[in-house]
């Protein structure tokens, strides 16, 4: 039995300066290799979650933190989030506010230098990654000249060269069409599965988690109140609405026949199962 | 939505001699320049001078973006020889050229102008041409490897990045503000954008704040560098050349009292009250166009 990578221990905590505590008795365990996709609402705490994770929350912007938060066997309050960085790679919503340098290659090399990677090595992870995300031949552009999509997958791809043990993206494609969201969670599916990173995913994209994810957490108003696999959690349609979330179209459409006596067996999370049931129900009625 | 505005003086990709030569040899060069051309007060020393640089910059292949830049030297060329001819900044006494109704033109203050001209000249084009010509990662990195402070050449980096971007905001601003009613222009129209802006600036900071410290920024360990900037023999030799050529005449005139030549060359009446009379039209016609061309854009 291995030991949770991301332990949070009944953790309340409180920015500086307010009454209503952001999160409220947090108790969870992520095990290493396990893909994470947090739901809630616009201001339920998900980001704060996601900050606890590398110390930002409390080292950086204050506040109260009580119970604990260990992460990689440490805890998070007692190191610098520049010390968490070497385990924790951070992508965060806003991606022009991440960029600091002239290039691309440079924004990407940023953290490869500060973690003293050779040289020799970082002229072979920079293409290597851009590439990954898509950005190849994009070495020399400035960042601030790239479009929304193209700066967050650079956002993505300065986190992964670092190849950390943890990736936490908060909301990493709202700038991105359809298939741009896609292949950055694909991406992230591809290092979960071969190299065995934990992802956690602050997402709202309901249909592209229940896809990718291995488990889902919804929280609201600061608390843990969904916690299981997507097939579970994600079909719970009535409960999620009352949260005021939306489960996968699929759900949706196969609840609702259910109410009407015409659906039987499990809710789907994803399209194709619901497609190939519904196309059973159309063969079975003509036949 | 992606609004790219570039700097208006920035870098212009190039291969040229000019392009290769290290960063810290072209910094020695602009010093230079700047220090020999406010210690000297010989105009030919200054003409060469500008010259040369302007030379360097048809090497470099940036003439166009060059001149397009050195447009701003028509308003304060023209202002400077205008009133250096009915005032100068010299000692007296003067020597009358001649006349334009109540005004008195010197020859004296013809040459001093030259002079203020030529410094001002001679410095902007080779600065100008080494910023044209510099990749600025480039120049951080050889400034770092100077031992200059991480942090400290971080904040120049990022201030650069960080015009083009307030631009921007400004302008979203703006529009947003006109797009609601707001009347006026110049001005009047930017300042109540500066709230928001700032703002949004020091937001823009605390977010990337974070960003950077979780990418390790600030860590205490060994840091590599990705840019990779070669000192060649070369590079030695064109900032040692550059030094030596810059101390010497700076020094030389020095030691010759500014190396004035006022005394030494006189401007006949005409040429005096041509100049002025050009400069003093160019200067008010560059004023009135400015003028008219706000008025009618709005």
């Amino acid at each position: 039995m291995t030991d949770p990578i991301i332990r949070f221990d009944n953790v309340t905590y409180h920015y500086p300066g307010t009454e209503e505590p952001a999160l409220r008795d947090i108790d969870l365990e992520i095990m290493p290799g396990e893909y994470v996709a947090i739901l809630g609402l616009n201001g339920a705490g998900k980001t704060t979650l996601g900050l606890c994770v590398n110390g930002v929350v409390p080292t950086m912007l204050g506040g109260t933190l009580e119970g604990s938060v260990t992460v990689g066997g440490l805890d998070v309050g007692e190191y610098p989030v520049r010390e968490m960085a070497k385990i924790v790679g951070m992508v965060f919503d806003n991606p022009e506010f991440q960029m600091s340098q002239l290039s691309a290659a440079e924004e990407v090399a940023l953290g490869l230098e500060n973690a003293g990677i050779a040289y020799e090595d970082m002229v072979r992870i920079i293409p290597e990654t851009l590439e990954l995300v898509g950005l190849k031949g994009f070495e020399e552009r400035s960042p601030l000249g790239l479009s929304g999509g193209q700066q967050q997958r650079l956002a993505i791809a300065a986190v992964l060269a670092m190849k950390p043990q943890i990736l936490i993206m908060d909301e990493p494609t709202s700038n991105l069409d359809p298939i741009g969201k896609q292949e950055v969670f694909s991406i992230a599916g591809k290092l979960n599965k071969e190299a065995g990173m934990t992802v956690v995913v602050i997402e709202h994209e309901v249909e592209v988690m229940a896809k990718f994810a291995d488990r889902v957490i919804v929280i609201d108003h600061g608390r843990i109140v969904m916690n299981g696999a997507p097939e579970e959690i994600l079909s719970r349609v009535k409960e999620l609405g009352a949260l005021g979330l939306r489960a996968p179209e699929a759900a949706v459409l196969a609840d609702d026949l259910r109410a009407r006596g015409l659906w039987t067996g499990p809710t789907p999370t994803t399209t194709a199962p619901a497609v190939e049931q519904v196309r059973t129900m159309i063969g079975a009625a003509r036949g | 939505m992606t609004m790219t505005t570039a700097l208006p003086i920035a870098m212009i990709p190039g291969d040229s001699v000019i392009h290769r030569i290290n960063p810290i040899a072209k910094l020695v060069w602009v010093v230079g320049y700047i220090v020999l051309a406010f210690s000297t007060q010989n105009i030919f020393i200054l003409a060469s001078m500008a010259v040369f640089a302007f030379l360097l910059g048809i090497v470099a292949g940036v003439l166009k973006p060059l001149l397009k830049a050195m447009i701003i030297l028509v308003p304060i060329g023209s202002s400077l020889l205008a009133l250096q001819i009915i005032a100068p900044a010299v000692e007296r006494p003067w020597t009358l050229a001649g006349s334009i109704g109540p005004l008195s033109l010197y020859g004296d203050g013809l040459y001093y102008g030259f002079v203020l001209l030529g410094r001002v000249v001679a410095s902007l084009i080779i600065a100008l041409v080494m910023v044209m010509t510099t990749h600025p990662s480039d120049l951080f990195t050889s400034l770092a490897k100077l031992k200059m402070p991480y942090t400290l050449n971080f904040m120049l980096a990022m201030t650069l990045q960080l015009i083009p971007v307030f631009q921007r905001e400004f302008g979203v601003i703006m529009s947003a503000q006109k797009s609601r009613g707001m009347k006026g222009t110049g001005f009047s129209a930017v300042l109540p954008s500066f709230v928001p802006v700032f703002v949004g600036a020091i937001e823009r900071v605390q977010q990337l704040s974070i960003s950077l410290e979780s990418r390790g920024f600030g860590s205490d360990g060994h840091k590599t560098s990705y840019r990779q900037v070669r000192v060649r023999v070369r590079d030695w030799i064109i900032g040692g050349l550059g030094a030596v050529l810059i101390v010497g005449l700076s020094v030389y005139s020095i030691i010759r009292g500014t190396w004035s030549l006022s005394g030494e060359i006189v401007f006949s009446g005409a040429f005096v009250t041509t100049l002025f009379a050009i400069a003093a039209l160019t200067f008010f016609g560059f004023i009135a166009f400015t003028i008219i061309y706000g008025f009618t854009r709005k």
